[in-house]
């Protein structure tokens, strides 16, 4: 029996199954997005309501990508209800300030993986968001635009403003 | 740029591009810093969630599914709620000093056994003129408060045990047996090497993690005991909020 059908059954370990293929991607989703301490309450919900709906899943999407698409809908709803000013943040170009590295050429080796965790944590939450949806996760422009609400173009300009901040952050110190 | 990379242009533009990238050094240097944080941030993998997370989960989702009447909720005495709430706080007081401890070091004096000529480090702090013996003991002391607190959440999930849904129950278990191995590893490396910082993290850690699993375990019996409606409350509060 699948493992949908075994957790539709209530089959005894299933829903624990699932949790445990899944709430590690989910949960790297949910701390990049929220934050750590956030993204334990929200994935939680994210599972309650996994569960809650399972009866509506039909199969047609991977179990995997189904439950990724619900947590990240869930991470985009509290991004939203947190920060009043989200959806303006991710439309909004702010004028460029990368502290003049720009003109240093290159400036970073290799990029350690703690460091860049760091520098992601500082960045505005529109183009946080942006990022993690496109370098981390692999979605499109054409699916992130859809998802915030902003256009290709929009979601474009973001990233590479977050590749620029996150360069001048990773670089600081390292450049003369 | 970022177009560039990730492959968006048309040819046209990228041989425009190119052929500036291929004039201009800072440029170039640019480019090859954003390839490099395209490339860590394709590696950040998934992060393991704490131990708990399931714990919680798997109690919120019986609460929400069980719906038989939490009967056992009316039996339950007020002073064994109160107990179990104050366990709970009493634990989390002991991980925070156990943890500043770790993190900082005890921020008693030093003994009079241990006086010495005010040192200073090459940074200009002073220097820790504490014996080992000294700090040997206070850590002793900080995990024994520490394991006691532990003893006493034990103590309350193996009593009200049937109180857990067994799947739970079982899962919790299965952590314990994790845990417990990491604590009687941690244990043995400090009977080899008693000032090891790492095996003195590591125990604090695995205890920590223990302290989660039976915090958890504790917060889900009280939940029973008080009666699903205040669970499926809590869960519903959450979600509204």
């Amino acid at each position: 029996m699948a493992l949908v059908d075994r957790c539709r059954a209530n089959v005894p370990g299933a829903f624990e199954e699932v949790y445990r293929l899944h709430a590690p991607r989910l949960f790297g989703l949910a701390c990049r997005m929220v934050g750590r301490v956030e993204a334990e309450d929200l994935l939680q919900e994210i599972f309650l309501t996994a569960h809650r709906k399972l009866g509506l899943y039909k199969g047609e999407a991977a179990l995997g990508t189904w439950l990724f698409r619900l947590g990240m809908n869930q991470c985009l709803d509290y991004l939203r209800s947190k920060h009043a000013r989200f959806a303006q943040v991710s439309d909004e170009l702010p004028e460029e300030r990368d502290g003049g590295v720009a003109s240093a050429g290159a400036i970073l080796g290799v990029v350690d993986r703690l460091d860049l965790e760091r520098g992601l944590a500082d960045l505005p939450p529109g183009c946080r968001t942006v990022f993690v949806l496109h370098d981390v996760e692999g979605l499109e422009h054409r699916e992130i635009g859809s998802l915030l609400g902003i256009s290709d173009g929009t979601s474009k300009s973001q990233l590479h403003k977050a590749r620029m901040r996150l360069r001048a952050s990773l670089g600081r110190g390292k450049h003369v | 740029m970022s177009e560039l990379l990730d492959g968006s242009l048309s040819p046209a533009e990228q041989a425009v591009v190119r052929v500036h990238l291929d004039e201009c050094a800072v440029c170039r240097g640019v480019y090859a810093d954003l390839e490099r944080v395209r490339a860590a941030a394709r590696d950040l993998g998934p992060i393991a969630p704490p131990a708990h997370l399931w714990l919680e989960v798997a109690g919120r989702v019986r609460l929400e599914t069980d719906a038989a009447p939490a009967v056992a909720a009316a039996g339950a005495p007020d002073v064994r709620r109160a107990r179990l709430q104050w366990l709970g706080i009493a634990a989390a007081l002991v991980l925070a000093t156990l943890t500043a401890y770790v993190m900082r070091g005890p921020s008693q004096p030093p003994p009079a056994a241990t006086e010495a000529p005010a040192a200073t480090t090459a940074a200009g702090n002073p220097r820790d003129t504490r014996s080992v013996e000294a700090v040997a003991e206070e850590m002793r002391l900080a995990l024994q408060h520490y394991e006691n607190a532990i003893s006493g959440l034990e103590a309350i999930t193996r009593d009200s045990n049937s109180a857990m849904d067994p799947e739970v129950a079982a899962t919790v278990q299965r952590n314990l047996m994790v845990i417990n191995q990491a604590i009687s590893e941690s244990r043995a490396a400090l009977v080899d090497d008693p000032t090891s910082g790492p095996a003195r993290e590591s125990l604090v850690d695995a205890l920590r993690r223990k302290m989660d699993v039976l915090t958890a375990s504790v917060s889900l019996i009280n939940q029973m005991r008080q009666g699903d409606q205040i669970g499926a409350a809590r869960a519903t509060g959450r979600k509204s909020s």
